[in-house]
């Protein structure tokens, strides 16, 4: 195998930084999140996962779409062309690469695609890096992934004493580590890479997509949604949650951006109609939703969990309400009948 | 915790007897959550459910601003609390959230709470009000005062040792550190601050000083505010959280703790807290309910000139 | 326009034209209007298929449309700011639109059989585009019967269509119903549901379109079933609020499925597969 020694890392990345935006796991204003190499950044490549997934990236919190203005009769609408350089996402872990494969799902699996998103994936490519020593809340196991390596990423770095393992798993892939080689910034190696250490956590989901087909009126939600504070810390932090809304932000009477930002099934708004009839009028409806779509209608609609085990919406509840606790206490309950 | 052994035993006996004899329809208390070192909210209103309940040195969460979900509704919610959590309910009673009809306090002794790795939270450190500031009842011999006082009841010493209310006199050196930056550092402080912020805002639903029934920020088809997440919305957010519960802050310092991007919000409020007691004189928001907030006061002596 | 969000982004359109139907609803045509004043639709819709309208810097709303040929028509009631502001508007009028988004009604499907249309209020505007669809291609279809009701005389819309064009058609029986009568109104004066089970309407061979407020679909659904009608026989259309049309903001699902991109029309057994949330 191919070896990149850690001493070596910074020209690495300042070599592929010649050519593509290279997003690096890094602490920005004391928080663990991705952001643009530069030799200005502190990497942190030790965070299990980053507080701040690399959502981000493929879906910003905020962008622009179109400019508007309207003067008297006349409306028009101008779209905002976005720039999409060449992107690299490296140290991306095998929970954040799964969370870009149900993105992919949402965006990409069904017409009409997303043009932005697409546009943005399809200069992206995956430096995925092995994860060998789970934080406190991950169960990415749980959930079916290999902390080590994920099939689904374009190079996958695995951990040695002094560096890493450097594979490549697809054509992009293999340009990445080609520029590396050229440059004399590869060895090679026969040190055989770490392994990863349990996840801290375990849960059995198996089944539970089923089981919840049977529960959407159980008792269970209402406990549960009880001391929900129906903010957005845990859709906002999750990878995989993409919802988001279209809204104005007006320049003045007659001209704006229209941005699309992130929302979330938690806010009370988010279902309201006009006429005020509110499918989910309760945390309770809202809370449902929530774990509902995780374990249950996105495994229906596109055959996968929407949920990768990276812990992050468990980490930073205020109150609490843990996916994993939900994924045992639903498999623990006895439907009557 | 072995003191509040005794605590956690009448805590359920009492929630089972609200409950079962119909006085309340629901307790807000904690559990113990997936750790050891997690303490967690709990709502029951199934007495059998009263079991569940615990309290010890993790209980951090304030619970007071859950009981605006039954603001509309008549029946009576008890609820524990440690002594910044009595404040939030006084916050709730004061601003007309709640009545004290649909509210049981059920004071307990506080231990100081600690971080996941056991260190006293800076909130207990610079406390002066670890006992609740009023109860309907109390528990484990905790005294109700309205004056700052040291910890009493049976985790008094506890409390003590660990160091609860040590550093009161210190409540503002992380104003005083910003205050002594320049303008420009101040500023690019903020703005890297206010770029993380998420919009998230847990800050304001777990705050009982946010209890507006429609927030500003959340009625977006008025215009008046932009949902986009960047700095500058951002740090509009923050300053309109801030100023509106500037001089109702109870100091819970839960905004601060529930914070996903660790934006140091308590130092803005301390800041507004510093400021209001420069003008007004001293005040501790929602210790007496008689006693109206300073900027929710018209006096003819005000220092503003244009009033 | 450019690359950018197509799917999102609304083009500019002219309000041809604006029908008052009762107090609170009105038509409007949209179309694109080049140099010389022609006028062509801004796309064509199927019909049950939705239309995003949008305001600048007011709003955006989904909307059931109705194609025309040249142009489409929304028929919109007041029911909040955007609708409002709406009302206001003179002919002429640019907007913004995008669409089509939805699936719409398997016209294919319903090929060879009877169709029983029943609308309440506004839920008579997407019953419309099917109904025009069959008149259309009327020798695809089997008989056509449309109930019809609204709170009063003065609620019923599209009333050209209902007293004139349709009951001309063969084989067309336009039955319609008020709740609440006036002085002049000489028709039927009752629910929905109840009209229906009173007509008895055919139920071999036939399809139901129903489309109206959730109570009259809730105790219409009731007749039909007592009346023979199977699940699989029966469509109508849902609302949620909806932002981005095509399955992705998230907002508008019940259970795993879409409204904006899988629905508007679901056939009654689908429905009842998908959680009771809407
Ligand atoms: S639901 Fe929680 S644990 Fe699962 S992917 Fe989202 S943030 Fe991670
Ligand atoms: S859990 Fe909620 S916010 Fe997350 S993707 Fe699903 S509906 Fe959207
Ligand atoms: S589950 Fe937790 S993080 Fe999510 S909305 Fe409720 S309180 Fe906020
Ligand atoms: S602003 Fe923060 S410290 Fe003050 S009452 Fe609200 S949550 Fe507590
Ligand atoms: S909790 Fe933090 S990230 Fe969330 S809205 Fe408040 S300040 Fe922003
Ligand atoms: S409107 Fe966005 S998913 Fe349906």
């Amino acid at each position: 195998m191919k070896a990149l020694a850690k001493k070596n890392l910074a020209d690495a990345l300042a070599l592929l930084a010649g050519q593509a935006t290279v997003w690096v796991p890094a602490k920005v204003a004391g928080v663990t999140r991705f952001a643009p190499w530069s030799p200005a950044v502190t990497l942190d490549l030790e965070a299990t996962p980053p507080a701040v997934s690399p959502k981000e990236i493929l879906l910003p919190e905020t962008e622009s779409l179109y400019r508007y203005s309207a003067y008297g009769m006349d409306v028009t609408f101008e779209a905002v062309e976005q720039e999409v350089p060449p992107t690299i996402i490296w140290g991306i872990h095998s929970c954040d690469v799964q969370a870009i494969l149900c993105q992919d799902d949402v965006f990409l699996s069904r017409e009409p695609q997303d043009a932005a998103y697409a546009k943005r994936r399809a200069a992206t490519t995956l430096v995925a890096l092995a994860c060998t020593t789970p934080g406190p809340d991950c169960f990415c196991t749980s959930m079916g992934l290999e902390p080590a390596e994920h099939a689904s990423t374009d190079v996958q770095l695995h951990i040695l004493t002094d560096g890493y393992g450097v594979e490549a798993r697809t054509a992009r892939g293999e340009e990445i580590v080609a520029r590396l080689a050229e440059k004399g910034l590869l060895v090679e190696t026969i040190e055989p890479p770490a392994k990863a250490q349990a996840c801290t956590r375990a849960v059995n989901p198996e089944g539970i997509d089923k089981k919840l087909v049977e529960m959407f009126e159980h008792p269970y939600w209402d406990e549960l949604a009880a001391t929900c504070l129906n903010c957005g810390a845990c859709t906002f932090l999750c990878p995989t949650c993409h919802c988001f809304d279209l809204t104005d932000h007006r320049r003045n009477a007659h001209e704006g951006t229209k941005i699309r930002c992130w929302d979330a099934c938690m806010f009370t708004e988010y279902t309201v109609m006009a006429g005020g009839h509110n499918p989910r009028p309760g945390k309770k409806e809202r809370v449902r939703q929530r774990f509902m779509h995780k374990l249950r209608y996105f495994p229906e609609r596109y055959g996968k969990w929407q949920c990768t085990g990276c812990g992050r919406c468990v980490a930073r509840c205020p109150v609490h309400i843990e996916i994993t606790d939900v994924i045992k206490e639903v498999g623990e309950v006895t439907l009557d009948g | 915790m072995k003191e509040l052994h005794n605590v956690n035993v009448a805590m359920r006996t009492l929630a089972r007897e609200l409950l079962e004899s119909g006085t309340v329809a629901g307790v807000y208390g904690w559990k113990k959550g997936s750790r050891p070192t997690l303490t967690s909210p709990l709502y029951i209103q199934d007495a059998a459910k009263a079991d569940r309940l615990a309290y010890d040195q993790y209980a951090v969460s304030n619970l007071s601003a859950l009981l605006l979900d039954h603001r509309n509704n008549d029946k009576k919610r008890a609820i524990f609390v440690k002594g910044c959590d009595s404040r939030g309910v006084v916050r709730l009673l004061q601003d007309q959230q709640i009545t004290p009809e649909q509210v049981l306090v059920i004071g307990l002794p506080c231990p100081g709470m600690v971080d996941e790795a056991g260190s006293l939270l800076t909130k207990c450190a610079e406390c002066r009000f670890p006992n609740p500031v009023m109860a309907d009842q109390v528990l484990g011999g905790v005294e109700v005062s309205k004056q700052p006082s040291a910890p009493t009841g049976v985790t008094a010493e506890a409390a003590r040792k660990v160091g609860v209310g040590s550093r009161a006199g210190e409540r503002m050196a992380q104003v005083a550190q910003l205050e002594g930056k320049t303008a420009a550092e101040k500023e690019a402080y903020w703005a890297e601050q206010h770029d993380k912020c998420i919009r998230c805002y847990a800050c304001r639903n777990v705050c009982p000083a946010c209890n507006c029934r429609d927030c500003i920020f959340d009625t977006e088809k008025k215009g008046w505010v932009s949902k986009a997440a960047t700095s500058s919305a951002n740090a509009f957010f923050a300053i309109t959280r801030a100023m509106h519960v500037a001089g109702r802050c109870v100091d819970c310092g839960e905004c601060e703790r529930v914070c996903p991007m660790d934006i140091p919000i308590m130092t803005v409020n301390r800041k507004l807290q510093q400021d209001i007691e420069a003008l007004f004189g001293p005040y501790d928001a929602g210790v007496d309910e008689t006693v109206v907030p300073p900027l929710g006061r018209y006096q003819t002596d005000d220092p503003e000139e244009f009033l | 326009m450019g690359e950018g969000q197509r799917e999102l982004i609304p083009q500019s359109v002219t309000v041809t034209k604006i029908i008052d139907e009762t107090p609170d609803v009105k038509t409007f045509y949209l179309a694109l209007r080049d140099q010389g004043g022609r006028c062509s639709a801004p796309f064509h819709t199927l019909p049950g298929q939705l239309a995003m309208l949008s305001l600048p810097g007011v709003g955006e709303a989904m909307f059931s449309a109705t194609d025309g040929g040249d142009h489409l028509q929304l028929s919109i009631k007041k029911v909040g700011r955007l609708t409002d502001e709406l009302h206001e508007m003179a002919e002429g009028q640019q907007v913004g639109l995008r669409g089509p988004y939805g699936n719409g009604f398997p016209m294919t499907e319903m090929q060879g059989k009877n169709v029983l249309f029943i609308g309440g209020g506004i839920g008579l505007a997407p019953v419309r585009s099917v109904v025009r669809y069959c008149v259309d291609h009327r020798a695809d279809y089997g008989k056509l019967h449309l109930v019809y009701g609204a709170r009063t005389p003065a609620d019923l819309i599209f009333l050209d269509d209902l007293t004139k064009h349709w009951p001309a058609v063969e084989d067309f029986t336009v039955s319609m119903t008020v709740d609440n009568g006036d002085d002049e109104w000489q028709g039927h004066v009752g629910f929905v549901p109840a009209y229906v089970e009173e007509l008895r309407p055919e139920v071999a061979n036939t399809v139901c379109v129903l489309c109206g407020p959730p109570i009259m679909i809730k105790f219409t659904l009731n007749v039909l079933r007592k009346l023979g009608f199977q699940p699989e026989n029966i469509y109508t259309t849902l609302e949620m609020r909806m932002k981005c049309g095509i399955g992705k903001c998230g907002r508008c699902n019940i259970g795993h499925s879409y409204v904006c991109l899988d629905g508007p029309v679901y056939r009654l057994d689908q429905l009842h597969e998908l959680p009771n949330e809407y």
